[in-house]
């Protein structure tokens, strides 16, 4: 087990390192550099300024030189400023990855909340009303662009009925607290939410489903434990085994589809912070951001697989997976 | 969905419940002022990177030696008096190496202290220009400080004398040279100036009141989303009318407008707001609730056309271009007649614009008459060619991104259409337009971008023909067309040592004849900034160049 | 009960692929329409900025004067030619990966899915963020393609087909693993067969079925990616009309034009869906032991 999750810290290392080659590269191949952008907003910058603003942030160095200096400092523990905010790395990121955890873990927890029940009473009568009326539900979450869903949001509860915000984090000169806040979050969390609900419903009803065609259900039943006792305690709880795995697994993704969300809505939370930073070439907060995102997915796969080993006993470590 | 909605609707029932007082109804009381400005300042150091809502929050909290008024005349601001020749305040000098220069006297006002009682000296003075000059100070623009700038000579604690490098009429004008405090920035700057940039005060301890002079200073700032400024009592001028002001930042446009209509945000000021679309499609909503005042300004939108490109070497070809699209109804249709068409690059609210000069009204006939003395005369599936079989198709650029710029260029591309000419779009983001296509002469046929530029700018970068970027100098200079006339040459050189109104005032109608006659570029219009104002708020004076209004933030107040 | 059979008894299903096959109709007969109605999709028309519905112009006109029908049809060309372009592509690099590492195993095997593992770790929205701003240039491709027109419809189908091929390659993989050990294989190889041969010939007809779920399922989802990147302004660029595209302008003015929000939207999510439907549908009918069991 210790073998295990050390290795797979290995291999997390690894990615990370490759991947922040790769971003550092991608970087460098977008159009333009900082330097260009300040000429941008200042069309008066003479040739000559701009050739030692480069040479002052190092841009006229090799993209070798210039990965291999950042790897260097970034192991130091520096990981530079941003360029877009004139604030060290870390300070700019702090905040924006709590707005963003607070964001994904209420539309998570609603996610959920609403997706249990409706897929276990979807998998209870397959094929019935119900089922398929939970089906239809469920594509159209999948399927409803979320850009979209938030521009609809906009223009009913903020531009038609004008009781929402259209976007922003909290009011001005408040002490920034959630109840404060929470005006400002409902469109968001309700856009992630509905976005979400159909793949994580999908996925309760097959688990339960899968579960129900178990021999121990069919002993049970035939002990004469209640129906509702069979399918919400002993099948619900075996599927929340590949349910947990899903969802950890997910996280990840979610991390990086909440850009849209967070866009959209002004939230200042991760993702809106990263599209910030690539479309105006902030190196540093882009190259960490993306970073920090795949560790989170990284994160999450071994915590799915850890979750599955201690949920389901007949799971163990010392084969290699495929 | 249907279920999605109503959970929805429910969760908003209850948010909505919760937060009923905090939504709806202004959310401070007349004693604030609440501005709109799309966009978060990155820095807060005056020098560093310019960017339009840094100099208009700075401009409230500190303000410039010299600056043009809203009526583009030159005023002091934080010194008392313009240096002149007349007053001997300004004296012309022979430097030991021959050439002419001149040397010019200002005095600090005395009053001026920084936000912490710290009086402001020619300490100060000597210690921004030392900055400036630093090559690793990271300031963007030390042409100023580090070449125009021969040296600075401190008379008194009040009173110092700047040595330009050369004679210039414009030796009265310090515009851009903003103060810092020596008390304050001296320690980070010495402990190491290749980290000034990210150390600075400015940047570390935004809400000291020591880096501020002006008749307020910032005292809070979230990041991202709004900055609070608060009266300075250090303020030796006129006192302000608002307690407070809060700047705050709502990048997407339809937010912006909910929140003026839910009086979250009072204001939206022109030079951090809206497109003038976007204004004028407000306007039309909301008219009675605001007053939206458009101010023609400095931003002249323009076509370079790249003057080695054979198709545009003729000058027939470059006045049939100009002829066959309609402006008129471009600035009606698109924009409600708020943006003036131009006929020059000189603005008509500029002392020395010139009426005297050709114009190229709306006219295909003429335009195609043009195009066929030019030798385009046959046409082929619509487009002109001329006898040897080449086709009259250019290139048109702009940067992508900018919605008003990209409708324009469709409509002008069906226009010249229409004339037999092919225009094919080919925009990039701005940075790459303006960081080299435009810089390294790249493009191939016309780009459109704005110039911004002071009143009475003299045009000496985009017009001068020492001014084309070639590799050999570096690529310095504006002028991308490939512009070169002698004439023009001259005149540019003449204005910049004439130094008599009168004098000037020929020069510059033969410089606006030359434009006219050869168009190096095609005039578009002067854009307009919209301030979208409640009707209780007065004292707010555009003033349409590059110098923000807030420069005279202590003039607004409220009706009531 | 056969395949086809079995794809007909899901009202859905059968729905969804009517809807799909009207929607492609109606984008390829886009030109037709234009001419019929008498409009053209480019036309500018100062005087005519956000028409009401008309006998011309069924759906009103844009902020330019132009006809919003039209443009949602070359829209739609757009929209669903990058899906099923890239979906097909993904299938194609999904398809070589996965019997490559199927069929030869061993290290190669461990390595290709490690690669696999590590694509589907990456963060897959900003990372194509990343690579639809790339500028193209600075890859030494030559300035007359990388400023071409077309160019922001081929990068966008390459970058997704990028990401996008891990679903076939697990699937592929999985299914050229039990396949190899059937008798047939076995015995064409004692027959000797070639490598190609055996992997052509007779193991991807065993594995279609899975590749033409999954590639319909994903076309849905590329659609989806498409219009979120379009939308963020670096996908398909104007005048070039996309559904993305086509929101991104119409966000601007959800005040004076909702109706613009609305329709290019509303395409996106009925496209997706069906193309959803159709999936689940053919999954069930082509393969009915593996998904989500519904009889």
């Amino acid at each position: 087990m210790l073998r295990f999750v050390a290795v797979r810290l290995l291999q997390a290392l690894i990615v990370l390192l490759v991947m922040s080659f790769l971003i550092y590269g991608l970087i460098g191949l977008m159009p333009g550099d900082p330097i260009d952008l300040m000429i941008n907003a200042n069309p008066n910058l003479s040739p000559s300024d701009a050739a030692r603003l480069r040479a002052l942030y190092g841009l006229d160095l090799p993209i070798w030189t210039r990965y291999l200096n950042w790897l260097a400092a970034a192991l130091q523990g520096d990981l530079g400023y941003s360029r877009l905010i004139s604030q060290p790395v870390l300070d700019v990121l702090k905040p924006r990855l709590l707005n963003t955890l607070l964001l994904l873990s209420i539309s998570l927890v609603l996610a959920l909340a609403i997706a249990i029940p409706l897929g276990v009473h979807a998998a209870r009568k397959p094929n019935s009303v119900t089922d398929t009326a939970v089906n239809l539900l469920c594509f159209a979450g999948i399927s409803v662009p979320p850009f979209w869903l938030a521009l609809l949001f906009i223009i009913l509860f903020s531009v038609t009925l004008g009781i929402l915000p259209a976007g922003g984090m909290a009011p001005i000169g408040g002490d920034g607290g959630l109840a404060e806040r929470l005006p400002y979050l409902v469109m968001p969390v309700a856009t992630l939410t509905l976005v979400s609900i159909g793949g994580y419903t999908r996925f309760v009803r097959a688990a339960v489903l899968e579960q129900l065609r178990q021999d121990y259900i069919r002993t049970a039943r035939a002990k004469g434990v209640s129906e509702r006792s069979v399918v919400w305690r002993h099948a619900l709880r075996n599927a929340m085994i590949p349910v947990v795995t899903i969802v950890a697994l997910g996280f990840g993704s979610l991390f990086s589809g909440a850009l849209v969300t967070e866009t959209m809505f002004a939230y200042l939370g991760m993702g809106k912070l990263i599209y910030d930073s690539i479309l105006g070439n902030d190196y540093n907060i882009a190259l960490v951001g993306l970073l920090l995102a795949t560790l989170m997915t990284l994160a999450g796969n071994l915590l799915a697989d850890l979750g599955y080993a201690a949920l389901d006993p007949r799971i163990s470590f010392t084969e290699t997976r495929t | 969905m249907g279920i999605g909605l109503r959970l929805g609707c429910a969760a908003v029932a209850l948010a909505s419940a919760l937060a009923g007082t905090l939504i709806s109804g202004p959310a401070f009381a007349k004693d604030d002022l609440v501005i709109g400005a799309i966009q978060f300042p990155g820095t807060f150091h005056p020098s560093i990177d310019a960017m339009a809502t840094k100099n208009y929050i700075l401009d409230m909290a500190r303000r410039p030696f010299t600056t043009f008024d809203q009526d583009w005349k030159l005023i002091c601001m934080l010194c008392t008096e313009l240096p002149s020749l007349e007053k001997g305040t300004a004296v012309e000098v022979t430097r030991p190496d021959g050439t002419r220069a001149i040397d010019a006297t200002f005095t600090i006002q005395p009053g001026a202290a920084w936000g912490d009682g710290t009086p402001i000296t020619t300490k100060d003075v000597l210690f921004t220009w030392e900055v400036g000059k630093h090559p690793q100070s990271g300031i963007t623009n030390s042409q100023m400080f580090a070449k125009d700038i021969a040296g600075i000579t401190a008379i008194d604690d009040k009173t110092f004398t700047i040595h330009w490098d050369k004679f210039r009429c414009s030796y009265d004008s310090i515009n851009d040279f903003l103060l810092l405090p020596e008390h304050l920035e001296r320690p980070v700057f010495e402990a190491d100036p290749s980290q000034y940039r990210t150390r600075t005060l400015y940047d570390t301890d935004r809400t000291n009141p020591g880096l501020y002079f002006g008749p307020y200073r910032i005292t809070r700032v979230e990041s991202g989303a709004y900055v609070v400024l608060e009266q300075n009592p250090s303020w030796w001028g006129e006192k302000p009318s608002f307690k407070r002001i809060v700047v705050r930042t709502i990048e997407n446009t339809s937010a912006m407008e909910a929140n003026l209509l839910s009086g979250e945000v009072d204001f939206v000021a022109g030079e951090v707001g809206l497109s003038i679309e976007q204004a004028i499609a407000f306007e039309k909503r909301n008219g009675k609730r605001f007053n939206v005042v458009y101010k023609p300004g400095l931003f002249f939108e323009h076509i370079d056309l790249k003057l080695d490109n054979p198709i545009l070497a003729d000058v027939r070809v470059r006045r049939a271009l100009l002829m066959s699209i309609d402006r008129d109804a471009i600035s009606r249709q698109l924009f409600e007649g708020k943006q003036p068409v131009a006929h020059g690059q000189v603005n008509p609210l500029d002392r020395y614009y010139s009426d005297d000069f050709p114009k190229y009204p709306f006219d295909t006939a003429a335009a195609v008459k043009l195009l066929e003395e030019a030798g385009w005369t046959e046409l082929r599936g619509g487009i002109r060619h001329d006898a040897s079989g080449r086709r009259l198709s250019l290139e048109f650029q702009s940067t992508a991104g900018n919605r008003t710029r990209e409708l324009v260029q469709q409509v002008l591309q069906a226009q010249w259409q229409k004339a037999g000419i092919e225009v094919k779009i080919n925009n990039q983001p701005a940075r790459v337009l303006f960081g080299s296509t435009m810089r390294e002469r790249q493009f191939s046929g016309m780009a459109m971008f704005a110039w911004l530029s002071a009143p009475e700018n003299i045009p000496r970068t985009i017009l001068h023909s020492t001014m084309i970027p070639t590799p050999e100098n570096g690529f310095s200079g504006q002028n991308y067309v490939g512009f070169s006339n002698p004439e023009a040459d001259k005149l540019i050189d003449d204005l910049e040592v004439t130094c008599k109104e009168d004098d000037a005032r020929p020069l510059w109608t033969r410089l606006q004849q030359i434009y006219a006659e050869q168009l190096p570029s095609l005039p578009l219009y002067f854009r307009s900034d919209s301030y979208i104002m409640p009707p209780w708020l007065e004292g707010v004076r555009p003033t349409g160049h590059q110098y923000a209004s807030s420069l005279w933030v202590e003039q607004w107040r409220s009706k009531q | 009960m056969s395949a086809g059979r079995r794809f007909l008894s899901h009202p859905i299903s059968v729905l969804s692929l009517i809807v799909l096959v009207l929607l492609g109709a109606a984008a390829l007969a886009a030109p037709l329409v234009e001419g019929w109605l008498g409009v053209d999709a480019n036309a500018v028309s100062l005087f005519n900025r956000f028409g009401p519905p008309s006998a011309e112009n069924w759906l009103g006109t844009d902020e330019l004067g132009r006809d919003v029908l039209v443009r949602l049809l070359y829209g739609g060309r757009v929209s669903l030619f990058v899906g099923i372009a890239a979906a097909l592509a993904s299938a194609v690099i999904g398809t070589i990966v996965g019997l490559i590492a199927g069929f030869y195993g061993g290290r190669l095997d461990d390595f290709l899915m490690r690669l696999t593992d590590g694509v589907i770790a990456l963060p897959l929205l900003p990372l194509l963020i990343v690579l639809a701003a790339v500028d193209l240039g600075k890859l030494g491709l030559p300035a007359a393609l990388a400023q071409s027109d077309q160019v922001s419809l081929y990068r966008i189908i390459v970058i997704v087909s990028l990401a996008g091929w891990t679903t076939v390659a697990r699937l592929v993989r999985g299914a050229a693993l039990s396949v190899r050990q059937r008798e047939f294989v076995l015995a064409a190889t004692a027959l000797g067969a070639g490598n190609a041969r055996l992997m052509l010939v007779h193991i991807l007809p065993n594995v279609a079925s899975p590749i033409v779920v999954a590639t319909t399922l994903s076309i849905g989802n590329i659609i989806l990616l498409e219009s979120v990147l379009s939308f963020l302004g670096l996908g398909i660029q104007p005048p070039l009309p996309s559904w993305g595209n086509m929101l991104t302008n119409a966000q601007e003015l959800i005040w004076s034009a909702p109706l613009l929000a609305i329709y290019p939207g509303l395409l996106i999510f009925v496209t997706v869906i069906a193309f959803n439907f159709v999936g689940d549908g053919l999954q069930d009918a082509l393969d009915p032991r593996s998904g989500p069991q519904r009889r």
